[in-house]
């Protein structure tokens, strides 16, 4: 979203995603949980990202640039991440992140509230092997929940990011 | 006798199946011509298939995913497993022909304005696109006839097909002399 004229400087945007990992996406739980956050930084009218923590220290561009670097990072990582990993993440962020996984689950399914989580412009087919690999885990992570239902801590679910929140 | 006369039928109804299917090709070719593709619809190609590939296969089309569902889950998300990757090889075929198509009608339209063409090189990459072409028809058939799953054994055939598609594209920037910044680096 930025114009060729205004690109910031690479030196700078990395120490804004140094900060951005240190300070915030360090305290999420899991990759998945990551990229829920980073994808709720981005309005999704104008695709651009807004953080206002980080915009206190650094200029709108740089923050954009950040962000959208960190967003495309977690989702490379996790689009190509062996299914087995994929699950253990989407289920660390259901079980973590919701008093009631279970109506996540049927929510997600419903709605497909994860197909906003991919970067506007990843590769066509990464994008599609993680929808697909969502679709999968969240049957996989409904099949487990009918068998050990765990009790969740509702606190833990007010500190996790959800798509659009 | 009769089963020599049977055999001579079907083996004609194949070549003239054969010939049609060129037509149809070489005709959808000719119609897409116009507007003219440019350069940087090639270089974008093979940037973004070429970034794809590799890994991204691997993981598609290995076998880690599938022992681990096949172990984990139920039928019923076996059953959603195959769907879905079923239609990722699907669509990752229909990227292959796709680019390849495009690669070959903005050579033409290339070839149609130039006044060097070397015979050899045209030759190079006719043959290049119709081996491209034949090995997705046999890597969708594999897939309808046999699922997805066992694509994991044809993961060499796979492979080979996006290297295939990458030196054509790269054959065809060669043949189109293009700027120096939309060439593959090899």
């Amino acid at each position: 979203m930025l114009e060729p004229s205004e690109q910031p400087s690479p030196i700078i945007v990395e120490e804004a995603l140094r900060d951005l990992r240190n300070r915030t996406l360090a305290r999420l739980d899991g990759d998945f949980a990551k990229l829920v956050y980073l994808a709720s930084t981005r309005d999704y009218n104008t695709g651009r990202y807004v953080h206002d923590g980080l915009s206190f220290r650094f200029s709108e561009p740089i923050v954009e640039r950040a962000l959208a670097a960190a967003h495309r990072e977690v989702f490379a990582s996790l689009a190509v991440s062996p299914l087995r990993t994929f699950v253990a993440q989407v289920e660390q962020y259901i079980r973590s992140g919701c008093a009631r996984p279970d109506e996540l689950v049927t929510t997600w399914n419903s709605s497909e509230a994860y197909r906003v989580l991919a970067p506007a412009a990843d590769h066509p087919l990464t994008v599609r092997l993680f929808m697909s690999n969502v679709k999968v885990a969240l049957a996989i992570v409904k099949a487990t929940l009918v068998e050990h239902p765990r009790s969740q801590d509702p606190q833990s679910s007010l500190q996790l990011p959800s798509p659009g929140r | 006798m009769i089963g020599i006369l049977s055999l001579s039928a079907v083996a004609l109804l194949l070549i003239g199946l054969l010939l049609f299917l060129l037509r149809r090709s070489e005709a959808t070719l000719s119609s897409d011509l116009s507007p003219l593709g440019s350069d940087d619809e090639l270089s974008n190609a093979y940037e973004s298939f070429e970034a794809c590939c590799g890994e991204l296969l691997d993981r598609m089309f290995g076998p880690d995913d599938w022992d681990f569902v096949l172990n984990c889950a139920p039928k019923q998300v076996q059953r959603l497993f195959l769907s879905e990757r079923k239609e990722l090889a699907r669509y990752w075929l229909c990227q292959v022909r796709s680019r390849a198509k495009t690669a070959m009608r903005i050579h033409v339209a290339h070839a149609r304005n130039s006044d060097k063409l070397e015979p050899f090189l045209e030759l190079r990459l006719a043959i290049d696109y119709l081996m491209v072409r034949a090995k997705c028809e046999l890597v969708a058939a594999v897939l309808s006839l046999r699922g997805p799953m066992a694509l994991r054994k044809m993961i060499k055939q796979a492979d080979g097909l996006s290297d295939q598609l990458t030196a054509l594209l790269a054959l065809v920037s060669k043949a189109d002399a293009l700027p120096s910044h939309t060439r593959v680096r090899r």
